[in-house]
């Protein structure tokens, strides 16, 4: 199906009234499940498109232009997405934070962005409140719940959209037009905003078809929050671009539940984390056996690299492959992917998608052809969901393109047959649970707590969450470690930063290991911990 | 102060919240942020605050804040006695 017509690339268009115009406006767009998985909301495609239009009606009244940024900070609801879909119609670039960050991370992001709007709900907006005076350029902030305070200067976002026409004439999109905006974390400094534009929504749709084969009136559930790329780029472009039915479930990983909606809402393509597949794999096969899930064809996962075990467990118990998919906030859209069409090589990445070229690159920027030779995973420049920008940083934008290829920091191999294998990342960003987490993050906020002299954060590896986070710290002179200050600790980071940062394993150390131009030593603190080879310890500083 | 104004006091410096409002039927659900991982850092701070360790079976069994709450007082007894 050719999503763009007429030259028209808006997402929140084509999502929506494009799905209309070709005779889906009272088809199921959504089916979002509360938490106890019975039924909180079913809006057709009519519906999407009215919401979202009153939204971009919103915007417009509020005074936001294109190229304004507008961020949503909720957890998983009806609003995250009749605000995405009404922004990218106005043209507005949208962002969407995860429910759980902390002060630190809001901070980070909506400063970087000079976010002029914020939709979020009131439990939530206590951490904005906090922060706010650090923000100059949040001018409307809108909450989804009330009551309102009076002189809050906070907007009804209810009651301001029940004052506008569902009807939006979305203006003529150019394919480059900024359109979303997430955020992720690199190695050093602080997370960078990764810029999308409406174009990209080409790709999006047509991995959609090409991986998961999905057919006009599948129900589809992507478990992703759409905090993060997976859930915009697939738990609401994808879909809702071809007019396939989304079921959406507002609760956290509960593995009886989720095998209920598998099969009461007779979902057909299911796409989820090897995380959660790890976890279920230590749940009873009782619980799969008792389930109907004749209409699931195909499950798909995400975020990090699938063990084997998972491909076996998937064959053994549920009667079904489990496909590896790959991709980055920066890709915006899969890159290479294990797919139906392809036999599974069960632990690999499996191929570059059609209308993608990867090659494995060595550091001097040759070609790798032999097989089993690692180098850096690259992409070659120009595919259609492709970055357009790091916001405010262009040199590092620059720096992660050379001679037309796209180097995604990831370290493979290519077998002789063409399939990729993971192998790990050429930094020190940690993934944990398919979430990249900067240990610079995690570091600043550990120097924040008085106690804290030093701090060091590595990954290591976890058979469940791929890798975990594990922190060092040296505590200032009379300081002693205790049960105390571990507690206040994990708090702090959790707090400041997000629970997915909140350290696995923390460690009272006597000194971090610097080598001579002070920079932590991270593999040095990783071998402590995993007892693997240091490796060259010329360069370490001798420190107390 | 009985166990569940305490728990209160616990919920509100994990979840950062200083309004955060808990009874005996709260679960997860209800309170925002209450996922696996700052699941980990409640318990541990119960077990700091009211000096108990809970065992794995135990963790296992917690539906809502009522559970541990009884979980916590059978604790308690314990120590006391």
């Amino acid at each position: 199906m050719k999503v763009v017509q007429d030259g028209q690339y808006n997402i929140g268009h084509i999502c929506t009234r494009w799905q209309c115009d070709n005779g889906r406006a009272d088809k199921i767009a959504l089916r979002l499940l509360r938490a106890d998985g019975s039924l909180r909301v079913q809006w057709s495609f009519a519906d999407l498109d009215r919401r979202s239009n009153q939204f971009a009606n919103v915007l417009r009244e509020l005074g936001f232009r294109p190229g304004d940024v507008l961020f949503t900070f909720l957890p998983r609801c009806e609003e995250q997405f009749v605000v995405f879909l009404g922004a990218l119609k106005a043209q507005v670039v949208i962002g969407t934070l995860f429910a759980n960050f902390g002060e630190e991370a809001l901070l980070d992001r909506l400063g970087d962005a000079r976010a002029r709007g914020l939709v979020t709900r009131s439990s939530l907006y206590r951490k904005i409140r906090r922060i706010r005076g650090s923000l100059p350029d949040l001018s409307s902030v809108m909450l989804i719940d009330g009551p309102i305070p009076p002189d809050s200067g906070l907007l009804d976002y209810h009651a301001l959209l029940a004052e506008m026409s569902a009807d939006f004439a979305v203006p003529p999109t150019p394919p480059d037009m900024p359109s979303v905006l997430h955020y992720t974390s690199g190695s050093t400094g602080k997370p960078k905003g990764v810029q999308h534009v409406h174009r990209s929504v080409l790709h999006q749709s047509e991995t959609m078809h090409e991986v998961f084969n999905l057919l006009e009136d599948d129900r589809y559930w992507c478990t992703a929050e759409q905090g993060w790329v997976t859930g915009t780029s697939y738990g609401i472009i994808g879909p809702w671009s071809l007019g396939v039915t989304q079921v959406q479930y507002e609760g956290g990983y509960e593995p009886r539940r989720w095998f209920d909606i598998l099969a009461g809402e007779r979902v057909n393509v299911w796409y989820t984390s090897p995380t959660a597949l790890r976890m279920l794999m230590q749940e009873d096969p009782e619980l799969f056996r008792r389930v109907e899930l004749s209409a699931l064809r195909h499950i798909f996962s995400v975020g990090e690299p699938l063990n084997p075990e998972v491909v076996a467990w998937g064959r053994r118990v549920l009667d079904r492959d489990v496909h590896d998919t790959y991709f980055q906030t920066e890709t915006g859209g899969i890159m290479v992917a294990n797919r139906p069409q392809l036999p599974i090589r069960p632990g690999s990445m499996g191929m570059p998608v059609a209308s993608v070229e990867a090659a494995v690159i060595d550091d001097a920027g040759e070609v790798i052809d032999d097989p089993q030779r690692v180098g850096n995973l690259c992409v070659r420049q120009g595919w259609t969901s492709m970055f357009v920008a790091y916001l405010n940083r262009e040199d590092e934008y620059r720096r992660r393109f050379r001679n037309t290829w796209y180097y995604t920091g990831d370290q493979v191999y290519r077998d002789a047959d063409g399939y990729f294998w993971f192998v790990g990342r050429a930094d020190d960003v940690i993934n944990t649970a398919g979430h990249l987490i900067s240990p610079f993050e995690i570091e600043s906020a550990l120097l924040e707590i008085a106690e804290i002299a030093e701090a060091a954060a590595v990954a290591i590896p976890d058979s469940i969450l791929f890798e975990k986070v594990a922190a060092f710290v040296k505590v200032r002179p009379g300081i002693c470690a205790s049960a105390e200050l571990e507690l206040k600790i994990r708090l702090h980071v959790s707090n400041r930063v997000s629970t997915i940062a909140t350290p696995q394993v923390l460690r009272f150390v006597d000194s971090i290991p610097k080598n001579k131009s002070g920079k932590i030593m991270r593999r040095v603190l990783r071998a402590t911990l995993t007892g693997e080879d240091p490796g060259d310890l010329s360069t370490k500083e001798d420190t107390p | 102060m009985n166990v569940i104004d305490e728990l209160n006091t616990v919920f509100r410096s994990v979840f950062d919240n200083e309004t955060l409002e808990v009874g005996p039927l709260s679960t997860a659900s209800d309170v925002e942020g209450w996922d696996s991982l700052s699941h980990v850092n409640l318990i541990m701070a119960i077990e700091t605050r009211f000096k108990i360790r809970f065992n794995t079976k135990e963790l296992l069994t917690f539906k809502n804040v009522g559970d541990l709450a009884a979980a916590i007082e059978k604790h308690t007894r314990v120590n006391g006695a």
